[in-house]
């Protein structure tokens, strides 16, 4: 392929994602300036790096790990990256409760502002995975691609990342009862 | 991909999981349907799972980029590609691909600003307009006459407008206020019309929204908007829509006299 014409593709493929890599980018650094340089940043090396993107494989997950990667050597991830987190290990919890009644599971998601605090509260590395999945609606190999992570990680992290949301919003609710 | 259903027979979580985020083949999703229509609790649980994800996403999306970010954005995406390239092929259709997507993005990005400017807008015309009924506010301005009303506002705000020489039948002034819209100065022109007060804004045409708005009702009252080739105008009440047009467009009509 000529480099006008993958420059050409490139753009097609990139023009339609700015929202997301922007929104994305917004929640890695929490600050519009460093979003908007994060990603100009990565348009630049996704660019450039635009040969070793394998047609057919999903663009998306590449450019996402291409945002990631070009956040986490900015100064703002370099210093997230210092507060230490998360052994992966699995998680003997999930089978604590493996009896559930349905008072523990039902969420009175009606309250909006609840669930906005508790995503804001949440551990930044639970966060990007839930915001890969449900925002980005990214399947797990996608997202393990974009985090460099195995796919076993990144379900136990969705899991307890679901599971930390619930327990914000419940003792949310229990405290506004 | 998921784990065996434990021994009691509910969902484990990263089964639950993979469930409401599409990750099970559909063998392995029918077996969990078959399960979750006989469990109460674990529907309960996929159900509030669901919610979760979706209230989740929509937390997530609060911070869209800025109109003028994604337009830096775009513009920089569009810069990387080569001028010398763009000549040797012209008019590719997988430019016009490009060109299409972009357009569409702009579109839906405008319909998008519109829509919540006109949600912002309206609703702050309302809050307005109910603020000037409440029964302790009276306008700075209290006179039925035009040749007072619009001396008043000279030097106050940076435009002037005319006000007609003569109102539709039974429709009187009955003062007038500075105010803000949308953070633009603006004129508050109280009139009623068969006894129902009508709040009337007027603003420099292209410091909001206003000429781009269609008429609509909100809370009961009708919101109507018009411009002039300087001016904006948005007309709110609860009289009849076709009284409030014929202020409004006797309103237009003073601005452009002969």
């Amino acid at each position: 392929m000529s480099f006008a014409a993958s420059s050409a593709n490139f753009e097609q493929l990139a023009l339609p994602l700015l929202p997301s890599l922007y929104s994305h980018a917004f929640w890695l650094s929490r600050d519009h300036a460093e979003a908007e340089d994060l990603v100009q940043e990565t348009i630049s090396k996704a660019l450039r790096a635009f040969d070793s993107f394998q047609a057919g494989t999903n663009f998306k997950a590449w450019i996402f790990r291409i945002l990631r990667n070009t956040f986490l050597t900015s100064r703002a991830g370099i210093a997230s990256a210092r507060t230490v987190f998360l052994e992966d290990h699995p998680d003997l919890l999930d089978f604590a409760d493996a009896s559930p009644t349905p008072e523990d599971h039902l969420l009175r998601l009606d309250n909006q502002a609840a669930v906005n605090e508790a995503l804001d509260r949440l551990q930044p590395p639970l966060r990007e995975v839930l915001l890969l999945c449900d925002v980005e609606e990214l399947k797990y190999k996608e997202i393990a691609l974009v985090l460099d992570v195995p796919i076993g990680t990144v379900m136990s992290r969705i899991s307890r990342a679901r599971r930390t949301l619930h327990q914000m919003l419940q003792s949310q609710l229990g405290e506004s009862l | 991909m998921t784990q065996t259903t434990q021994a009691t027979g509910h969902l484990a979580p990263d089964q639950l999981n993979a469930l409401i985020d599409g990750e099970l083949s559909s063998r392995e999703s029918q077996a969990i349907q078959r399960h979750l229509a006989d469990c109460h609790p674990c529907a309960l649980r996929v159900l509030s799972a669901t919610q979760l994800k979706a209230a989740t996403a929509r937390a997530a999306q609060r911070f869209a980029a800025p109109p003028d970010a994604l337009a830096r954005l775009t513009a920089q995406l569009r810069s990387q590609e080569p001028k010398r390239a763009a000549r040797i092929y012209p008019f590719r259709s997988i430019a016009w691909a490009a060109l299409a997507a972009s357009l569409v993005l702009a579109v839906s990005l405008i319909s998008w600003r519109q829509i919540r400017q006109a949600n912002a807008l309206s609703a702050e015309l309302l809050d307005q307009h109910l603020a000037t009924l409440s029964s302790g506010a009276s306008p700075e301005v209290i006179s039925t006459d035009r040749h007072t009303v619009k001396p008043w506002f000279q030097g106050k705000l940076p435009f002037s407008f005319n006000l007609p020489e003569v109102l539709p039948a039974d429709t009187s002034l009955k003062g007038a206020d500075f105010t803000y819209l949308s953070g633009q100065p603006a004129a508050l022109l109280l009139f009623t019309i068969h006894k129902h007060e009508v709040s009337v804004f007027l603003t420099q045409r292209s410091a909001t929204a206003i000429a781009t708005m269609p008429s609509h009702v909100r809370s009961g009252f009708n919101i109507y908007y018009a411009s002039t080739h300087d001016l904006g105008i948005a007309a709110v009440s609860d009289v009849n829509p076709a009284d409030l047009k014929l202020l409004l467009s006797a309103l237009v009509q003073a601005q452009s006299p002969g």
